[in-house]
C-alpha cells in the first residue's frame, strides 16, 4: 500500500507561461509553481518591452515626448495622449479653449470605448468564447475609422496637443459618430447577450480573483480593477479635467470585487462613455480649438509657411522648447486601464528634468500573485484578463 | 483638509524631520531627512485627520551636481475619504545610498521600489524582495541616472552579446552560404 | 495586428492562421519593439521553428528600433534574426499587413534553391 501511495506522490512542477503565450496579452511571463493544479506560487516578471520611455523624455522637449506616449498604450492611445497634454498646461499654466475640451472630452471617450472593446473581446476568448470577438473588433474598427477621419492614424493618433488640439473637426465626423452612438446600445446589448448571463463565463467568473476594497486602495490598483471591489475612486469625477465637469456620467461601481465585478464596471463604463460622447456632441460649442497662448504652443501651420515671424517662432520652439516656470506637478488622468499619472520636474529649460509615468498596468500586474495564489491555473488566465494589463504601458 | 494645513501638521509632529515646504500650482511637496521615513509614512496612513490610504506613485529622482545630496526619492499620497494629497520627498546621499522601505505600510509599493532600485540605484532596507523589475537582472549601471548616456555605454549587455554570436554561429547552416 | 486577425480584414482567408506554438509554425511575426531582454526570447522561438521558417517583421521598431533610439532597444531585429520582409509603418495599416503576406507568399512561390521541393 505505501508503495503506491509513493508511487502517486505528487510533486511541485514550475512551470513558465510566457513570455510569448497568446493569453498573456503581450510579453507577460509568469512562474508559476503548482501543487496538482493548485498554484502555489506566482512570480510575474515584466520588463521584457523596457524601451526607456522616461531617459528619452528628458531628452526632448515637452511637445516632441507627445508621440512616445501614443506608444504606452498603444490600444488608448488617444487618452494618453489626454492625459499627458493636460499634464503639461497645467506645468505651463496655459489653458485650453472650451472647444478643444469638449473634443477631447469626446475622443477620449471613444478611445475608452475602443479599449474596452479589445479588452471585452479578449478577455471572453481566453476563456473560450470566439464570437464576441469577433463581434466586438468590428465595433472598433468602427472607432478606429472615424480616429482616421480626424487625424489621419488609426492608432497612434496624437491628436490633441498642448493648448488644444491638432485640427478641428468637420461635420461629417460628427454626423457619423453620432449615428455610431446612437446604434452602440443596441450592440452593448448582443454583447451582453451573449457573455452576462451566460452559465460557462459566471461558472469561470463569479468568485475568482476576490480583492476587498480596503486592500485593492492599498495595493493601489486603480481604474475598474479598483471600482469592481465598490470604492468609486475616479480620476475624472475626483480631479474633473477637460470637459468632466461639465457631462454628466455615472460611475459604475461593484460589491465582492471578483472578476464577474470587474467584467459588469467596464460594461457599465461603456455604456457611461456612449453617454458622454453625445451629450459633448450635442453641446459642443463654437470657437478656436487652440489656446491663445504664443509662448507655450506652437503656431498655426499655415501661417508657419506664410509669416516670417510665426517661422521664427515655431523654430524656436522646436529647437529649444518653451520656458517653462520652475516647478514640479503630478496630474493624473483616467484612462481606461486606470489612473494615468505624469510627474514633470521643470528646471526652467524647455526639455523636462524628469519625467515620470505613473502606469496603472505596473502595479495591476504586481497585483497577480495576490489574485491568483490559491487558486487553480484556469483561474491565472481568467486574472490576467480581468486587470486588463498593456504590456507597453506597463514596461515604459 | 487643505494641503498646506496637512504640511503644517506634519511640520508640528515631525518637527526635526521636515526640512523644506513648496507649492507649485496648488500642490504641495514636503522634504524631509531620510531617517524617520518610515515613522512618518506611518503616521500620515493612519492618523484619522490625515487617513492617506492611497499611495499614488513612488519614484526616484536624480539631481547629479544641483544638489548636496543626489537623490530624492518622492511619495505621491492621496487619501480617498478626505480627498487631499500631499507629495513627500526624502533625500538620499549618493555616499549612503539607502532609505527604509514603507512596504508594511502601502503593499502596493512593493514593484514601485523595485522600479527605483532598477533605474537608481537606491536601496530598500527592509524590502521583501530587492531585485531588478524591468532590466535583466545582469545589466550593469542605472539607466535613470543622470551620468547614464542614453544610447547605454560603450559596453554591450551581454546578454545581448551572447544573441549576436549565437545569430552568427547558426548562419552557417543556412542554405545561401 | 489583432484588427488584421479579427472580422474586417480576416487572415484566415490569406491561409494565415495562427499557432499556439513555434514547433507547428511556417513564419513568424515579430510585431513591436525587441529589447535586449527579449531578443534572446525571439531568437529562441525563432530555433525552435522547423524549417522551413520565415520571418516578418512588423512596424518600425522592429525594422529598425524607431523612434526608441535607447539604451534598451535593439536597432531593428535583423541584427540577430534574417527577416524576409519587413512591413513600414508604426503602426502598420491592416492592409499593409495583408500585402506584407501576400509578397511573402510571392517570395515562396518563386523560391528555386533555398527551400524548394526538389531539396
Amino acid at each position: 500500500m505505501e508503495d503506491i501511495e509513493k508511487s502517486f506522490e505528487t510533486k511541485e512542477l514550475t512551470i513558465s507561461l510566457g513570455p510569448q503565450h497568446p493569453a498573456t496579452h503581450g510579453v507577460l511571463r509568469l512562474v508559476l509553481q503548482l501543487s496538482g493544479e493548485t498554484i502555489v506560487k506566482c512570480t510575474p516578471y515584466v520588463g521584457y518591452l523596457h524601451r526607456g520611455v522616461e531617459k528619452l523624455g528628458e531628452n526632448r522637449t515637452y511637445f516632441a515626448a507627445l508621440p512616445l506616449t501614443d506608444r504606452l498604450d498603444y490600444i488608448s492611445s488617444m487618452n494618453n495622449n489626454v492625459g499627458y497634454v493636460n499634464a503639461v498646461e497645467r506645468l505651463f499654466g496655459i489653458e485650453a479653449p472650451d472647444r478643444a475640451k469638449y473634443i477631447r472630452t469626446m475622443v477620449a471617450e471613444m478611445g475608452r470605448i475602443s479599449s474596452h472593446i479589445v479588452w471585452l473581446g479578449t478577455h471572453v476568448l481566453d476563456i473560450g468564447a470566439t464570437t464576441p470577438f469577433l463581434l466586438s473588433m468590428a465595433q472598433r474598427e468602427r472607432i478606429l475609422d472615424l480616429f482616421e477621419m480626424i487625424c489621419g492614424a488609426r492608432l497612434t493618433v496624437s491628436y490633441p496637443r498642448v493648448g488644444g488640439v491638432r485640427n478641428d473637426i468637420s461635420q461629417e465626423f460628427l454626423d457619423q459618430l453620432y449615428e455610431f452612438v446612437l446604434e452602440f446600445p443596441a450592440h452593448m446589448d448582443t454583447f451582453e447577450t451573449l457573455v452576462t448571463e451566460n452559465r460557462i463565463w459566471k461558472e469561470r467568473t463569479v468568485d475568482i480573483g476576490i480583492i476587498s476594497a480596503e486592500e485593492a486602495v492599498n495595493w493601489g490598483l486603480t481604474g475598474g480593477t479598483l471600482r469592481g471591489s465598490g470604492v468609486d475612486y475616479d480620476v475624472r469625477k475626483y480631479f474633473p479635467y477637460d470637459a468632466y465637469d461639465k457631462v454628466e456620467f455615472d460611475v459604475p461601481v461593484g460589491k465582492k470585487g471578483d472578476c464577474y465585478d470587474r467584467y459588469l464596471v467596464r460594461i457599465g463604463e461603456m455604456r457611461q462613455a456612449n453617454r458622454i460622447i453625445k451629450q459633448c456632441i450635442e453641446n459642443l460649442p463654437a470657437g478656436p480649438v487652440m489656446a491663445d497662448a504664443p509662448k507655450f504652443t506652437l503656431p498655426p501651420k499655415d501661417m508657419v509657411l506664410k509669416d516670417m515671424e510665426h517661422l521664427i517662432h515655431q523654430f524656436i520652439l522646436i529647437t529649444k522648447g518653451p520656458s517653462v516656470p520652475e516647478g514640479e506637478i503630478y496630474v493624473g488622468s483616467e484612462v481606461p486601464k486606470g489612473e494615468l499619472g505624469f510627474y514633470f520636474i521643470s528646471d526652467g529649460t524647455g526639455k523636462p528634468y524628469r519625467m515620470r509615468v505613473r502606469s496603472p498596468s505596473f502595479i495591476h500586474a504586481s497585483v497577480l500573485p495576490r489574485l491568483s495564489e490559491g487558486g487553480l491555473i484556469a483561474d491565472v488566465i481568467a486574472n490576467i484578463g480581468t486587470i486588463d494589463i498593456v504590456l507597453g504601458e506597463c514596461d515604459r | 483638509m487643505e494641503p498646506l494645513q496637512v504640511a503644517d501638521k506634519l511640520k508640528e509632529r515631525f518637527s526635526e524631520e521636515v526640512l523644506d515646504v513648496r507649492e507649485f500650482r496648488g500642490q504641495v511637496s514636503v522634504t524631509v531627512k531620510k531617517g524617520r521615513i518610515l515613522e512618518i509614512c506611518r503616521f500620515l496612513h493612519d492618523d484619522p485627520d490625515l487617513y492617506f490610504d492611497y499611495l499614488i506613485d513612488l519614484c526616484g529622482a536624480d539631481y547629479l551636481g544641483k544638489k548636496e545630496n543626489r537623490f530624492e526619492v518622492v511619495y505621491h499620497l492621496y487619501s480617498i475619504r478626505h480627498r487631499h494629497a500631499l507629495r513627500l520627498k526624502a533625500e538620499v546621499s549618493e555616499r549612503d545610498i539607502r532609505i527604509d522601505s514603507v512596504m508594511p505600510v502601502w503593499v502596493g509599493v512593493n514593484w514601485h521600489e523595485r522600479e527605483c532600485y532598477d533605474m537608481f540605484g537606491i536601496v530598500f532596507a527592509g524590502h521583501p524582495d530587492l531585485r531588478r523589475v524591468l532590466l535583466p537582472e545582469d545589466w550593469e549601471g542605472y539607466p535613470l541616472r543622470k551620468d547614464y548616456p542614453m544610447k547605454g555605454p560603450d559596453k554591450e549587455y551581454s546578454g545581448f552579446v551572447d544573441v549576436l554570436e549565437r545569430s552568427k554561429k547558426y548562419r552557417q547552416y543556412d542554405w545561401y552560404q | 495586428m489583432m484588427a488584421v486577425y479579427a472580422s474586417h480584414n480576416d487572415l484566415d482567408r490569406m491561409g494565415i492562421i495562427p499557432r499556439g506554438s513555434p514547433r507547428q509554425s511556417d513564419f513568424m511575426f515579430v510585431a513591436g519593439t525587441v529589447t535586449k531582454k527579449m531578443s534572446e526570447i525571439v531568437r529562441r522561438v525563432y530555433d525552435q521553428m522547423p524549417e522551413p521558417r520565415y520571418v516578418i517583421s512588423v512596424g518600425s521598431c522592429a525594422n529598425s528600433g524607431g523612434i526608441f533610439n535607447t539604451y534598451s532597444t535593439v536597432q531593428g531585429c535583423d541584427s540577430f534574426l534574417p527577416v524576409d520582409v519587413y512591413i513600414p509603418g508604426c503602426p502598420p495599416r491592416p492592409e499593409a499587413f495583408i500585402d506584407g503576406i501576400i509578397r511573402l507568399q510571392e517570395k515562396i512561390r518563386n523560391e528555386q534553391f533555398r527551400w524548394s521541393r526538389w531539396r
